[in-house]
């Protein structure tokens, strides 16, 4: 009797365990699959540079956001993360001649994951900054974007100075957070970790207004159309790869693809499809330079 | 160590007010705890078996849902279904009514560890049920919970770092120390100084309910 007793929880703990097991696999299954196969003749790489490492694993880990469309978000239909850093993910990794794999980072972990080498690379909407250049290093700047003030459709609130005493999202370890203690020192600043949870916010009345930047926030309008923006540009916001500090091998070989992606019309198709086609607006390429980015901010 | 302290003194304008938030969240939450959890422990035992199911209903919800999921249901939800809630109050309910589930649960256990004799021997000399409650069995029964309600404060205050993580944008210790790490990236001294104030609370607990105990114990 006494094994009996024992027999069928055991058999439930086991197959649980099998279970959990069995959803692992699935999910690494998944987030493999979202990188795509290298197509372009492999380049061979100097022995010992970060380039050949990642040759030899075959796998560069890309640091992009899951939420913020349409920069890097997840295609509620697929599963597999798409956007304008996806795009440029992908064609790094095709240069490389790896599987490019994405995993989440959001604005807070973004740093320690390039320092822990969780991320080998960080492509999520992250602005240059002097600051931010201490602890890592940047690529040529791919985007500049413009820090906007998001607001209901029927808010008073016209632009930046309005913001005193009224509650503004923007995400933990963003810029904003300093522009915004800047630019409207009076206002009841909101820290969430993702820019969807300040969609939340504003859709549900929490807060009064969002800010960040304008491609974050129109892809916010793409999702409800009863938010707009309002006001002057607050920032210009230069992205830049990160890159872990020091690595300036890496550092040239990310920049050079840029560069390359931006002459040969990778960067405007990305553009178009991800931006263009919702704003209407047509832009060129960023010629600002890494120097000038890092003088901005 | 230099930069140990250093970042204490140059944050202390984030991470005091962040303690001092958490210090309300939890308080505030405590008592919400005890004035429901005692409600819910004296349906549990009530003597109609309705009041008992109802109080068991309570417990298994609050206890069955993931602190986190209720943050979201009592914040979001609720403003989506036209609550005007405010995040305090979302915050402050969640964690009391939350804990509230354990500190019922407690109770209970507590009330049904007095032996059965003993309310029996209170009927038959002539105390009414309230009375045998009040008078014989709550009294026996506060000495045997003291240690597990120490433990549940315990968990609470450490919960509460789960109200700030949440979308509720409270300015607590923990949201706080990650403002500073975020711009600072000195992460191991800024969490060093968050646990330090979690520890102050979970051992301010301690010291109370251990005084407590002692204060009640049975002198054999």
């Amino acid at each position: 009797m006494q094994t009996m007793r024992w027999r069928w929880p055991a058999a439930v703990v086991l197959a649980l365990g099998v279970l959990v097991t069995a959803g692992c696999g699935d999910d690494d299954d998944k987030q493999a699959g979202s990188g795509e196969t290298a197509t372009t003749q492999a380049r061979t790489f100097a022995a010992g540079t970060t380039m050949a490492k990642l040759k030899d694993d075959g796998e560069i880990a890309i640091g992009v956001k899951f939420d913020v469309p349409p920069f890097g978000f997840k295609n509620p239909q697929s599963g597999a993360v798409e956007g304008f850093d996806i795009d440029l993910g992908k064609r790094i990794a095709q240069e490389l001649g790896v599987k490019a794999k994405f995993i989440e980072a959001v604005s807070d972990n973004r740093l320690p994951f390039l320092k822990d080498g969780t991320a080998d690379l960080i492509l999520s909407t992250m602005t240059i900054t002097a600051e931010r250049d201490e602890e890592i290093d940047f690529s040529e700047p791919y985007f500049v974007a413009r820090g906007r003030v998001l607001v209901k459709e029927d808010s008073d609130i016209k632009d930046v100075d309005d913001l005193s005493g009224e509650k503004v999202c923007t995400a933990l370890g963003s810029t904003y957070e300093a522009t915004l203690k800047k630019q409207a020192p009076k206002a009841d600043l909101r820290l969430v970790d993702s820019y969807s949870e300040c969609l939340e916010l504003i859709q549900n009345g929490a807060v009064d207004a969002v800010s960040t930047d304008d491609v974050i926030l129109t892809g916010m309008i793409q999702q409800d159309d009863s938010l707009k923006l309002v006001g002057d540009p607050l920032t210009t916001e230069p992205y830049g790869a990160g890159i872990k500090e020091r690595d300036t091998g890496f550092q040239k070989f990310v920049s050079e693809v840029i560069a390359k992606w931006k002459r040969d019309g990778g960067w405007a198709a990305a553009y178009q499809k991800w931006v263009g086609r919702y704003t209407g607006e047509k832009q060129d390429p960023p010629t600002t330079t890494l120097a000038e980015a890092l003088k901005l901010n | 160590m230099g930069t140990l302290f250093e970042v204490l003194t140059e944050h202390f304008d984030e991470l005091g007010p962040g303690f001092w938030v958490t210090v309300r969240l939890v308080g505030a939450s405590f008592a919400i705890a005890l004035v429901v959890g005692t409600l819910v422990a004296a349906l549990r035992i009530a003597p109609s078996k309705w009041l008992q199911r109802l109080g068991g209903m309570y417990v298994e919800t609050f206890r069955n849902i993931p602190l986190l999921v209720l943050l979201f249901i009592s914040y979001a939800g609720l403003r989506r279904a036209g609550v005007p809630i405010n995040n305090w109050v979302a915050g402050i309910g969640s964690l009391g009514l939350y804990t509230a589930a354990y500190v019922a649960e407690v109770l209970r256990s507590g009330v049904f560890a007095v032996s059965k004799g003993q309310v029996e021997a209170g009927l038959s000399l002539g105390f009414s049920h309230p009375d045998v409650l009040r008078r014989i069995v709550l009294p026996q029964a506060f000495r045997t919970v003291i240690a597990p309600l120490g433990s549940i404060t315990i968990a609470m205050i450490k919960n509460s770092a789960i109200v700030g993580v949440s979308l509720l944008t409270l300015p607590d210790l923990l949201k706080e120390a990650r403002i500073v790490q975020a711009r600072t990236f000195q992460t191991t001294e800024t969490f060093f100084w968050a646990a330090v104030g979690y520890l102050l609370l979970t051992a301010g607990a301690t010291i109370a309910f251990r005084l407590l105990e002692r204060r009640f114990a049975i002198r054999r």
